[in-house]
């Protein structure tokens, strides 16, 4: 071997180890941001006026959208749930997406739901056809369930957006579990900031192992599986304390479809949800950046920490495979679709920072991360690396990730404490050292399938994402979540 | 290098025992603490509801005589009792709040450099319902931070004093405004004595304002401005506050407000207005508005349509009559075609029948709940 392909391999490895320490420091920055701002959030609850927004006749009434394809498992507790949260004035549209199972026959039976022939309007561009829609007997202004031929989330979320009565839409995923004022602290916003507050994306935990009873997280606890428990720290550490960061900064490009919400004519403005980029949801964020960043408009998209939607995470090897490969497969396409605000002054801190960091630090990296397993060990065999070097690399890059996860629980420790057993910190703790070792090398190998995917331009498949529910039997007062954690 | 790297590793690996040790650490000290301020909050709790639960006739002297310490841990709990209560027991249970000395802390408050004190001063004012401390909270109106603003309006809108009308109105006149929504509902709870002040105000050159007050107005139910209402829907200069003028001259359900209603439903209106009047005709409840919103069924804005089938099923019988005529209508016009039931339905057709599916699930409703 040549010493220019030595010295290659060494100034390789050398780059990603200064890429890592580059990594983690960003993310220990956003945290850090995120414990500021939970501070914030906390001193203020006291006077922040949530009773004061319930009891408004002004409040701004909300359309929880919920698309739904094959979610029989749990799609009833969390209809329920849904339509018993705490809100002054809201309805709840049920979108199947041409479901093969018991969804809507689920459905049907638990809220007695009768056909009416609703004239859908097309204010936003569908693909499918609606076959049906239904209320509930008992609460007809409140539940509305709409029967279509599948056509992809995005298209669901579209056909309820033109249903929808209110002027604030909030798109909920099927599989989660609300807690009763995440509405109203995900609203409030709107409320306190009517002119500016375009959208606010709501936080998003993991459900597996938590005591569900009647559609309601009641006991929280840390899931028995390694491969949930890690995802419970990457949760709190992307999730919670990311987006926290992102949203101080003015920089927030990502809010989950699994509970945002959303101006409605702004979503209507921007032509609704585009059904041809699989991560609809924070696609639908970066273009609303775009359209009011172009109008030059004085505009808030934020992100409100407490309280939360729990949902349910992949607690098979081969499902949450197919769920990284789509989301990173989501975040490869957006970037490209948007490339023209990368770098571009007139989208200020989205153009500047938030898309920049996005390119660098999670498109690319699965790529590095993979680079790192496959390069240390080639310079090693080709002495350019020695072995003292090699382990204090991978001591430093991987010490520093833990740390990150080590200061994500502390400050959920300080803020939230949701967790409230001792055994769940010693778990939290053990799976944030856990994660290093085989989890993320996997992680990112399905990641870079997944960008590859979007840049080879194959077909996007959403996949068989598998249930297990919240309990489903809805005549059981106590309901055990996924997972059996 | 090799060293420095060393060295990184050390420190790393202190700052990571470290940070979990603090999680321990932070738990405990919670814990201790929830755990002293709740044994504090339960010795003040039966003397506090004995106290409720006695109208506040007897037992504020034990009250007022409570440690600091012990109130301070008892305090949210008596704050939040405060907002459920009404009558003897209420002006009781400030009073105690009184002589303990909590108004004039929070009033000296207000003058704190932190916003997060000033703001919870205020809240506490409000809470108390003080309308000595109306000026004060006026003057916070103007305050830099927006938060505090908002607890300040909020505050106004507990006590209920008509005199700080003028002072909310003037705070949504800046670029940095109240919300409009807190700030209606705030003037709607200063009472009909503040109606003339909000009727003045509908001239204010603002729309935000004219807004505002339009919809405070329609809150109060204020039947004597429904004339000046109705000029603003005619000639307002803003979209935005005509719609306000219609929905909220529907509120009011008077026979003043039909014609004006029925003048901004015409198509040379903007659609937004047009829509929010519909939907007003149907609040008002007037039978005479039915052929006006039978006109409006087949109109080619979806909103449009919409709004006037459903206005046309809360006018009840009348409303519903002119439906089922609409449907039927259309059934013979295509019977008459030859097509029967293969014949292209209209939009007035579809619409009507969807208020009418409606209607009947909702009469059902009723039906089942009265049994």
């Amino acid at each position: 071997m040549t010493d220019v392909v030595r010295d290659v391999l060494r100034y390789t490895d050398f780059a990603i180890f200064a890429y890592f320490i580059a990594l983690n420091s960003g993310y220990l920055a956003l945290i850090v941001l995120a414990g500021l701002e939970f501070r914030e959030h906390l001193r203020r609850m006291p006077f922040a006026g949530a009773d004061d927004m319930f009891r408004s006749p002004l409040t701004l009434p909300v359309s929880v959208i919920v698309p739904a394809h094959n979610e029989g498992a749990g799609i009833v507790a969390a209809v329920q749930a849904m339509t018993a949260l705490r809100y002054p004035r809201y309805e709840v549209v049920v979108v199947d997406d041409g479901s093969s199972d018991d969804t809507f026959e689920r459905l049907r039976a638990q809220f007695d739901l009768v056909a009416v022939p609703r004239v859908v309007p097309s204010e936003i561009p569908y693909r499918s056809q609606v076959l049906s829609v239904h209320v509930a007997r008992a609460n007809p202004e409140t539940l509305t369930v709409v029967r279509k031929t599948n056509g992809g989330k995005a298209d669901a979320l579209n056909v309820g957006i033109n249903l929808a009565r209110h002027p604030l839409v909030c798109m909920v995923d099927a599989d989660s579990v609300l807690d009763p004022d995440a509405l109203l602290s995900v609203a409030k916003p709107f409320g306190d900031d009517p002119l500016r507050v375009a959208a606010c994306g709501g936080v998003v935990r993991i459900a597996n192992g938590c005591k569900v009873v009647g559609g309601r997280v009641v006991d929280v606890r840390m899931p028995k599986p390694w491969l949930l428990r890690v995802q419970v720290v990457e949760y709190l550490r992307a999730f919670l304390m990311g987006r926290t960061g992102w949203s101080r900064l003015g920089g927030l490009v990502v809010i989950s479809g699994a509970f945002g919400i959303f101006r409605r004519d702004l979503v209507v403005e921007v032509g609704g949800m585009d059904p041809d980029t699989i991560g609809e949801d924070a696609e639908l964020v970066v273009r609303l950046h775009h359209h009011l960043r172009r109008r030059h408009a004085d505009y808030r998209v934020i992100f409100v920490a407490e309280p939360v939607s729990w949902s349910e995470a992949p607690s098979r090897l081969r499902v949450l495979g197919r769920q990284r490969r789509r989301w990173h497969r989501g975040i490869a396409e957006i970037l490209s679709k948007h490339r023209g605000m990368i770098l571009n002054p007139r989208y200020g801190r989205i153009g500047l920072l938030a898309l920049p960091y996005y390119v660098l630090f999670e498109l690319l990296a699965p790529f590095v991360e993979l680079a790192a397993v496959v390069l240390l060990p080639l310079g090693l065999w080709a002495g350019a690396v020695d072995v003292g070097f090699a382990w204090r690399f991978v001591l430093v890059a991987y010490g520093y990730g833990l740390l990150v996860s080590l200061v994500s629980l502390f400050i959920e420790e300080v803020s939230f404490h949701r967790y409230p057993r001792w055994s769940d910190i010693a778990r939290g703790v053990a799976a944030a050292l856990v994660e290093n070792f085989g989890y993320r090398q996997v992680l990112a190998v399905w990641q870079a399938w997944g960008a590859l995917g979007a840049w080879r331009g194959r077909k996007a498949v959403w996949g068989v994402m598998h249930r297990e529910g919240f309990g489903g039997d809805l005549d059981s007062p106590e309901m055990v979540g996924v997972g059996r954690g | 290098m090799l060293h420095l790297f060393t060295v990184v590793i050390v420190i790393l690996a202190g700052i990571v025992a470290v940070t979990a040790a603090g999680i321990v650490a932070v738990r405990l000290v919670r814990r201790t603490r929830e755990r002293k301020r709740a044994e504090l909050a339960a010795r003040s709790r039966p003397a506090l509801l004995a106290f409720v639960a006695d109208n506040g006739e007897e037992g504020g002297d034990e009250l007022v005589a409570i440690p600091e310490q012990a109130w301070r841990a008892a305090e949210p709990h008596a704050l939040a009792l405060l907002g459920k209560l009404r009558g003897e027991a209420h002006a009781g249970l400030v009073s105690v709040f009184l002589r303990r000395g909590t108004a004039r802390t929070a009033l000296g408050r207000l003058r704190s450099r932190s916003p997060v004190v000033r703001a919870r001063a205020a809240q506490v004012l409000g809470d108390l319902e003080l309308r000595q401390a109306v000026p004060e909270l006026c003057r916070l109106l103007t305050d830099r931070h927006a938060e505090v603003r908002v607890v300040a309006v909020r505050s106004l809108g507990r006590i209920g004093d008509p005199a700080a009308a003028w002072s909310i109105i003037a705070g949504l006149d800046r670029s940095d405004s109240i919300p409009a929504l807190l700030a209606s509902h705030t003037l709607a709870q200063l009472g009909a004595e503040a109606e003339v002040t909000l009727s003045a105000a509908l001239d204010h050159p603002q729309a935000r304002v004219r807004a505002v007050c339009l919809d405070a107005l329609g809150l109060l139910g204020a039947t004597g401005s429904v004339d000046r209402i109705a000029r603003l829907l005619r000639e307002d200069t803003s979209v935005d506050v005509r719609v306000a003028a219609a929905t909220n001259l529907g509120k009011m359900g008077t026979r003043g407000a039909l014609e004006p209603l029925s003048a901004a439903v015409h198509s040379s209106r903007p659609t937004l207005l047009r829509a929010a009047a519909a939907r007003a005709l149907g609040d008002l409840g007037s039978p005479s508005a039915v052929p006006t919103l039978v006109a409006l069924l087949d109109d080619e804005t979806y909103q449009v349509a919409h709004e006037a089938a459903h206005a046309l099923r809360r006018l009840g019988p009348a409303g519903l009559d002119a439906l089922r005529d609409t449907v039927e209508a259309d059934r013979s016009r295509a019977e008459a075609g030859g097509a029967g039931a293969h014949a292209q339905r209209s939009t007035a057709a579809l619409h009507a029948e969807e208020a009418l599916a409606l209607a009947r699930v909702l009469h059902e409703e009723r039906v089942g709940a009265a049994r």
